[in-house]
Formats: C-alpha cells, structure tokens, sequence
C-alpha cells in the first residue's frame, strides 16, 4: 500500500507539471493580455499610448516570450510564491485564501445536505419502486435535475427576496455585520447562505438519489439478497446493510471525484447571488487575464483532483476487501 | 496497473530542465517578480531612477518667472455654486409632488421630472446630512490608489475620495476648484501655469495637503518605474511641475496648447506615505507596505474608505476633515454621510435591488427603461429619468482591407443600412441618429450639418458597380477582379457578445444580402474583441466612443497612426486640424476647427456613424439635485455632489 502512494504521488507531481505547463502555454496564447482588458475599460477621457503600453509591460514581464515566464513562474511556485494578482493587487495567496472559506461553506454543506438527504431518499425509491410515491418522487426529482440553477435561483430570488422579502438578495453579509454578535454574525451568514445552499443542493441531490437508486436496482436483484430475505431478515437491513453496503464503490468513487468540487465553487451561481467564491474568482480572473490567479486557481485544482482520484482509490481498499494494492 | 514509463521519462527531462533553468534566471527578470526580488531590484537602481524620476527639467527661481509671465487670472469656481445660479433663473416644470407622482413616459414626462427632481439644495435644511446613499457599480475598483485607476468606476471613487485642484462644469467650462484652489493663472504666452493651493487642507492621516505633494504624484506618474495606466496621458505633455513653497505650485508646458488646461489636471497621491517607499516597490503594490495602504488609503478629498469586502462593496465614509479646519467649517459639508457602491454585475440583478430600495440609482439599459421599469413596483421607491449623451455607436471599417480602402464602398454599406428599423424596433425610438463624432447641440459640431444617411439600396448598389464590385461570375455575390484573383465580397464584422449588438450586426448582414454582399457577424468575447482591434485584426467592428471634456480626445481616433485608430483612417487635412485646434484659445474658432474635421471625416465614412445613446438612470424617490451632462449624471461638475436626500 505504502508503495502504491508512493508511485502515485511521484505520478502526479509529473503530471501536474504537464498540467500547469499547457494551462500556461493556453492562457499566455489566448488572444488579449491584463492590459488589454485595461485599455477596453478606459475613462474616455483617458488613453493609453503605444509606447505607454510596452512600459507596462515590461513591468510586469509580459514582454517576455512565454515559456521563459513559465519556468519563472515554475521556480517562484515552488518557493512558494504564487505572485501577484495584475488586476487585484493583491498577492494570489490572499486572494484564494480569502475565498476558500465562502466556497467551502456553499459546498461542504450542499454536500453534506445531499448526501444526508439523497441516501434515504434513494433508498425509499428502491423499497417502494413502481408504486405511486416513488413515481411521484422520481417526477419531481428529474425535474429538478433539468432546471438549471440560474433559473431555479432566478425564481428563488423572485420569490423569497421580491414577494416574500423573507431573504436577501445577495452578497454573504448584511451592511451592520460588523456591529453584530457572533451568534448574530452567524446568523447573518446562514440567512444569506439559505439561497445558494439550496440552488448548489437540489441538483446534486436529484443526481445522487438517482444514481443511489440505479445502482440499489442492480444489487437488489443479486442472489445474496435473495439468500437475505429467505433467511429471514427484515426488508429494512436487507436494504441498508446487506444491499446499500455493495453499492458503497460507485458513492466513494464519486465522493472523491467531488473534491476539486469543494474549492471550485460555481460561476453561475456565484454570479447570481454575489457570493464571494471560487468560481467567480475563476471566471473573473480568465476574462481579466489575470495569468498569476488563473495559474494559482489551476494548480490548486489539479492538486485537488489528483488527490481526490488518490483518495477513492485508497477508499476503495477500505469498503471493498477484495481490493488490495499490495 | 498501467505503464506510465512511456510518458514519464519526457516529463523527467522537462522537470530537470526547468528546475535548471528556474534557478539561474535572475531574479530581476521575474514576470510575478517576488517582494525580496523587487527589493533588491530597486536599491541597486534606485539612484539612477531618482535621477530619472526628477528629469533634466530645472525650475527658474519664482521671482524670474513672476517677472516675465504676465499673469492673467483664470476662474476659480465651486461648480454646486455655479448650477445653483444658473437654476436660479429657470422655473422648475413641475412641482415635487406632481414630479413624483408622475411615471416618464414621454419627453415631457421626463422633462418635468428632470426639472423638479434636478434642482440643487439651496438650503441646508432640505439635506438629510445623516443619509447613506446606495450606488450601483457595475464592476469593483482594481485599485484605490488614483494614479493606478483606469476605469470610469475608479475614477468614481477616486474623485469622491481624492483632491483635485480642477473641474469643468455640464459644458465643459475648465476652472480651477475653489474647494482647494486659492487662485490660477496662466502666463500671457501660455506656457505656464501658477497655482496657488489653499492652506487648510489636510490628508485623512492629519498631514497637511501640500504643493509639494502634487509635485511628487507628477514625477511619480512620470517615473518609467511605475506602471501607471491611464493617468499619464496628458500629463506626459507637461515639462514639469514645481512646488515653490508648501501652496505654489508652477506648471511649466512644453508648448503653447488650448489643450494645457486639462493636461495640468493630476490625481495627488501624500508625498510622505510613499516618498520612501517608493524606491522599495515601484509597483506600489506589491510590497507589504503598499498593500497596507492599497486597502486603506491615505485620502485627500471629501470622504475616505472605510470598509472593502473585494467583488461586493466598498463604502466610503465623509471626512470631517475636509470640511472642518481648527473648529472652523470651510468648505461645503459633503451631503452623504456615507456612500456605499454595491457591486452588481448582473443587471437584472441590480434592477431588483432599486426596485426593493438597496441600492438608490442605477443606470438602465434601453430594454429596461421600456420594458421593466413602468410597474408600480418600480415606482413604489424609484422614479426615473433620462438625458442626452454624447456617446456615438457606429461600424468601423478597416481602411486597410480590400473592400473599405474605397471610399465608395464605405459609402455604400452607410447607404445599405436601415436606420429606420435601427432607430424605431431595436432602440423604441428612444435613441437619435448621428451623423458623426460631435453632437448637434454641442460647440464643437458644424454650423451646417452634415444631412443624416437614409437606407438607399439603389445608391449603395450603384457606388458598388462604380467601385468595381459587380457580380461578375453570377452567383448572387458581388466580387471584384484583384491582381489575379476574383475576391468575393464576404467580411466578418466583429461585435461584443451583447444582445442589442448583435442584433444591430445582425440587421446589417440582412441590409448587406439584399445588395449582394456577405456579412458574417462574429461575436467576441471583450478582450479578445478589444485585442483584435488594437491589432487591427478586422475587417469591420461594431463600437461606440464616449466623449471626453474637449474635442482633441478624440484626435488619437481620427489622427493618422494614432492609439484608437483602429481601422487605419489617415486624413492629412484632419492631421493638420487636430494640430491647428490645439493653438487655437479662442472656443468660437475652435469649434469651428473641429467641426470642419467632423465634416470631412464624415465625408471619408471610415465609419458608419449609427446613434447617440441616453443616459437612463433609476433615481430612488427620496434622491434630488440629479442633472444630465453630455458625459452623464455624475462624471462633471457638480455631477454627484450636487445630489442629496431630501429629509421628508
């Protein structure tokens, strides 16, 4: 086992140097550069001369060709300085450091939420299958799973926000969050975290409750379960210990694919509802061509994706004892 | 387990090559250089920069310059002042209550609102000083360092929270700021400017506001070092400026130009904060030091930033400072206490925001003025109300392909499009037609206008025949023998991935297919869009230019191999007048300069000129003082000073 991690991490510290390499050579050969994009949101009042341009440029080290500033980059990244944002001022560091919390909240609760409520859910549907409640919850939950979440958060909004005023309209604070008590800032955090938990959940869980119940409908049909229930044991272990227990390696394969889902947050929904997170940032920071953010946001992504595939792979030795890596 | 050996040797190799390489390039020569880098990097030039920073230029004693100027007094002026008086002679069209009981949905609707929701405070007791007010903003600030800003909201911020020792008033009248100015006056040959600042401004740190602290933003802007975006342009025309003694202040101009007056305007950033600092990090910003400051700077003007929560909000806070000197009140009380910009990139968003009162003005879209914004709902806080800008929309052609170097095919695509059909469905006639860069109302347009293009398919198929294009191979697509080849008459016109744009292209591609030409609409993204004219990789784009506070802005869209000429016009008679209207001081003849160059560019037709967009603005009912310059509600003097909340 020990050996196996072993040849793995040495795997992917190589391929995440192939990764960065070609995110690199992507986004230094996307047309524009930060200061393209300085020169388009210009006062009209101001302009920017030739001559102005190649200064700046030169200040910041976009007048060199692009594999040289790779290496740089290479070598600034492994003595851990990630740089400085073009359009934040700010160093990358700060900046993802900042939005990892926000993200985190979104998505390791939407997690939580969908897994907590998709198991019992996918469950049910497999005792109850064809009768008239599963069909109606199978209904619902497609139909959810087919309503992109803008919209879903658009109506959302229209109603909580606009009908009801029960919640608020964005951001992640109210104005007097500084003012308030911890469990008022608490508070003030959930109430506006109500919205976008709900939008990153309902998808996630119309897809988990399904894939539970798809893989539950092949188990369920197994010899061994039949050999269960002609033993004796009641419907509820049969489900829950003898059946759900097997359907465990697809779930863990999953789980550890929804790492990299942790930090990367969602543009759209980010965008929506003016969250502070990840996937804005990721967006903001390609349209920006801000090259330091958009390589420190690739990097870690790739890290989490290759630790999360690590990871199920390990998991997999854990729930299932016929896998060994020894 | 599968065998990775094929692929992993490569990758050794490229591992090995860029830790060598990575180790040996030198530090200086880092793209995302790091702090201890630029550190090292600055001391070991820093005597060389600051003989650089400072330049060949020495002052002449003040007395020698005194005693050959012959000083003639310019005005010193408060603008709020100013729009007061000029209100004081007009009649409002409507009393408050009809105004907003009123829903604008006609020219005079508007006009009426505009009136009795425009005029400025004359009494204080009308003013609720205790009032927040909550704007919009489109995108965040990248920098709140003034002379880092670029954009139209840094320059938002930047003039609420910085000094500036000028103004110009709704019609571009240039004046010195008696909120900071004692006086001004410009030598007899012009090519001086002496300021006197006045003595009881101070930092928000306490410091004393200084001349010399605007001689030290001038080399600072003008050090190589610094990679100052916007700012410069104009000051770079300056020779230099020199700080006499803490409040007089010399502008020295290399040439005589009308244009001087708006090259002497400079955002000021405190000499103490980063004389020092400076030479450690000529980013300044960068350097922990400077990051420090970035997030909370040291302001000069009304209001200083007291909270940043980065993509949502930044709230300014007025300065009790700035208006009260040793216990004495000495200038204007700024009437928010606090202003709050919300950052809102989604419109639909933002407009859901006014119509529940969060935030308190926001500018609409022509969709949005016609369609979403005449329900109770809206009206239940807002009101709204709109003004003539001088924003012009047009296609661009690029001179320098095979089918715009005619100026009869340019002719003809004018000729091809439906102005009617642009004005009347697209745009709710809402907008009015251009015919060229200058307003008819503005001073600067020609006396006789030029008449404004009408769809004429016949004509434009006519100057196409005569240009050489005809359907020479039959296939319904007009072609031109070039060199040995037959050239289809196909392009691609580029435009932003905005609806309202694309449907402008879209309806030029129609107009264009009916006279036998193919026009291929290619939506871009922005910055690809805007890379791909600055490379004058097009063949045709849709834009649209705002205006600036004088006409010679525009002489780096028109002037031969000039910055925003994009599509490669060269006209050496308008060369020559750009350069005649720079001597020229009196405004009358001035005017006539540039609207002589209006006239022949639009003669030329390097552009389809299209339309003059509004300003159309959401106000909150309890908003006042709100007035429409050429370049909107708020980017003039008194602009955004001038409104207030109203008490009850």
């Amino acid at each position: 086992m020990f050996n196996y991690v072993v040849r793995r991490l040495v795997i992917a510290a190589l391929t995440l140097l192939f990764i960065t390499f070609l995110i690199f050579a992507l986004i230094r050969n996307m047309p524009g550069t930060p200061l393209t994009v300085a020169v388009s949101e210009m006062d009209p009042s101001r302009r920017l001369d030739p001559a102005d341009l190649e200064r700046i440029s030169k200040t910041y080290g976009l007048d060199k060709p692009w594999p040289q500033a790779y290496v740089i980059w290479l070598g600034n990244t492994l003595r851990g300085d990630l740089g400085q944002s073009f359009s934040r001022k700010q160093p990358v560091t700060w900046i993802i450091g900042e939005r990892i919390g926000p993200t985190l909240l979104l998505s390791l609760t939407s997690i939580v939420l969908a897994y907590v409520l998709a198991i019992p859910m996918g469950l049910y549907a497999t005792a109850r299958s064809g009768k008239l409640d599963e069909r109606t919850t199978s209904l619902v939950l497609y139909m959810l799973y087919s309503l992109p979440t803008f919209v879903g958060g658009l109506f959302l909004l229209l109603l909580f926000y606009q009908e009801l005023d029960w919640l608020p309209l964005r951001g992640m604070t109210s104005d007097e969050y500084d003012s308030l008590s911890s469990w008022g800032k608490f508070c003030d955090i959930a109430w506006h975290a109500v919205l976008p938990i709900t939008c990153f959940t309902y998808t996630s869980l119309a897809y988990d409750a399904r894939f539970i119940r798809a893989n539950m409908a092949e188990v369920i049909r197994q010899d061994y379960i039949r050999t269960a229930r002609a033993k004796g044991v009641g419907p509820f272990r049969v489900l829950t210990v003898h059946a759900f227990r097997n359907t465990l390696i697809p779930l863990v394969t999953q789980l550890g694919l929804t790492l990299p889902f942790l930090l990367s947050g969602s543009v759209i929904l980010e965008q929506l509802f003016t969250w502070p997170g990840m996937g804005n940032l990721f967006f903001e920071s390609i349209r920006e061509r801000d090259y330091p953010t958009i390589m420190g946001l690739a990097l870690l992504f790739s890290v989490l994706t290759l630790a999360g595939q690590l990871l199920a792979d390990v998991l997999y030795a854990v729930v299932d004892p016929r896998v060994s890596y020894s | 387990m599968p065998n990775f050996r094929s692929f992993v040797r490569p990758l050794v190799c490229l591992t090995a090559a860029t830790w060598l390489l990575a180790f040996t390039v030198e530090d200086n020569e880092c793209p995302f250089a790091t702090k201890k880098a630029h550190a090292a990097n600055a001391q070991k030039k820093q005597s060389s920069d600051q003989k650089q920073a400072a330049g060949p230029f020495v002052a002449p004693p003040l007395a020698e310059l005194d005693a050959k100027a012959e000083w003639i007094d310019q005005p010193v002026k408060d603008t709020l002042q100013l729009m007061r008086e000029k209100q004081a002679g007009e009649k409002p069209l409507a009393s408050l209550k009809q105004a907003l009981a009123l829903k604008n949905k006609s020219k005079q609707d508007n006009e009426r609102i505009a009136s009795a929701l425009g005029r400025v405070a004359t009494d204080d007791s009308e003013v609720d000083y205790e009032a927040t007010i909550n704007r919009h903003m489109l995108r965040d600030v990248k920098s709140t360092n003034p002379i880092m800003g670029s954009s139209v909201e840094e320059f938002d911020v930047g003039g609420l929270t910085g000094a500036g020792l000028f103004a110009f008033d709704w019609d571009m009248n240039r004046m010195a700021s008696s909120d900071t100015v004692v006086s001004w006056q410009t030598s007899r040959d012009r090519m001086y400017d002496k300021v006197v600042m006045r003595d009881d401004l101070t930092w928000s740190d306490g410091q004393p506001i200084t001349a010399h602290d605007v001689e030290f933003s001038y080399h600072t802007i003008m050090n190589d070092k610094v990679p100052v975006p916007a700012v410069r342009s104009g000051v770079d025309k300056l020779l230099g400026v020199h700080a006499y003694d803490d409040r007089t202040l010399v502008f020295f101009h290399k040439e005589a130009l009308a244009t001087n007056i708006w090259n002497v305007d400079l955002p000021i950033i405190p000499r103490h904060i980063y004389e020092k600092s400076l030479n450690d990090d000529f980013t300044l910003q960068n350097s922990p030091y400077h990051v420090k400051y970035e997030s909370n700077p040291v302001c000069g003007g009304a209001y200083t930033i007291s909270k940043r929560v980065r993509r949502q909000e930044i709230v300014l806070t007025r300065r009790e400072s700035w208006y009260m000197h040793n216990g004495k009140q000495v200038r204007d009380k700024p009437y928010f206490k606090e202003i709050r910009f919300r950052v809102i990139e989604d419109p639909n968003i933002a407009l859901l925001a006014v119509k529940n009162g969060e935030i308190d003005e926001m500018l609409l879209t022509a969709e949005q003025w016609v369609t979403q914004t005449n329900d109770d709902d809206f009206y239940r806080l807002n009101t709204k109300a709109s003004g003539l800008e001088w924003t012009y929309f047009f296609f661009s052609w690029n001179l320098h392909t095979p089918f715009f170097s005619d100026v009869r095919v340019r002719k003809a695509m004018s000729y091809a499009f439906d102005y009617k059909e642009m004005l009347d469905k697209l745009f709710y006639g809402l907008y009015e037609q251009s015919n060229g860069m200058f307003h008819r109302g503005s001073w600067m347009a020609p006396k006789k206008q030029p008449p404004l293009y009408k769809q004429d398919l016949d004509k434009a198929e006519q100057l196409l025949d005569d240009a050489g294009w005809e359907d020479h191979d039959g296939d319904g697509i007009r072609d031109k023998k070039i060199g040995k080849n037959l050239v289809k008459f196909e392009f691609s016109i580029i435009c932003p991935t905005v609806p309202e744009r694309v449907k402008l292209c879209t309806l030029l591609k129609e107009n264009l297919a009916q006279i036998g030409v193919i026009c291929n609409v290619r939506q871009l993204e922005p910055t690809v869009l805007q890379d791909m004219m600055l490379n004058h990789k097009f063949e045709a784009a849709f834009g649209g230019w705002g205006t600036g506070a004088d006409p010679d802005t525009s002489d780096n869209i028109w002037a031969t191999g000039e910055g925003r000429n994009f599509g490669f016009y060269s006209n050496p008679k308008v060369d020559e007048l750009y350069k005649q209207g720079r001597l020229e001081f009196d405004r009358k003849k001035r005017g006539e300069i540039y609207g002589k160059i209006h006239s022949l560019i639009f003669e030329d037709q390097p552009y389809t000129f299209l339309y003059f967009r509004n300003s159309f603005y959401a106000f909150s009912k309890k908003l006042r003082g709100y007035n429409f310059s050429p370049r909107g509600p708020f980017h003039y003097g008194p602009g955004f000073s001038s409104i207030y909340k109203a008490k009850n």
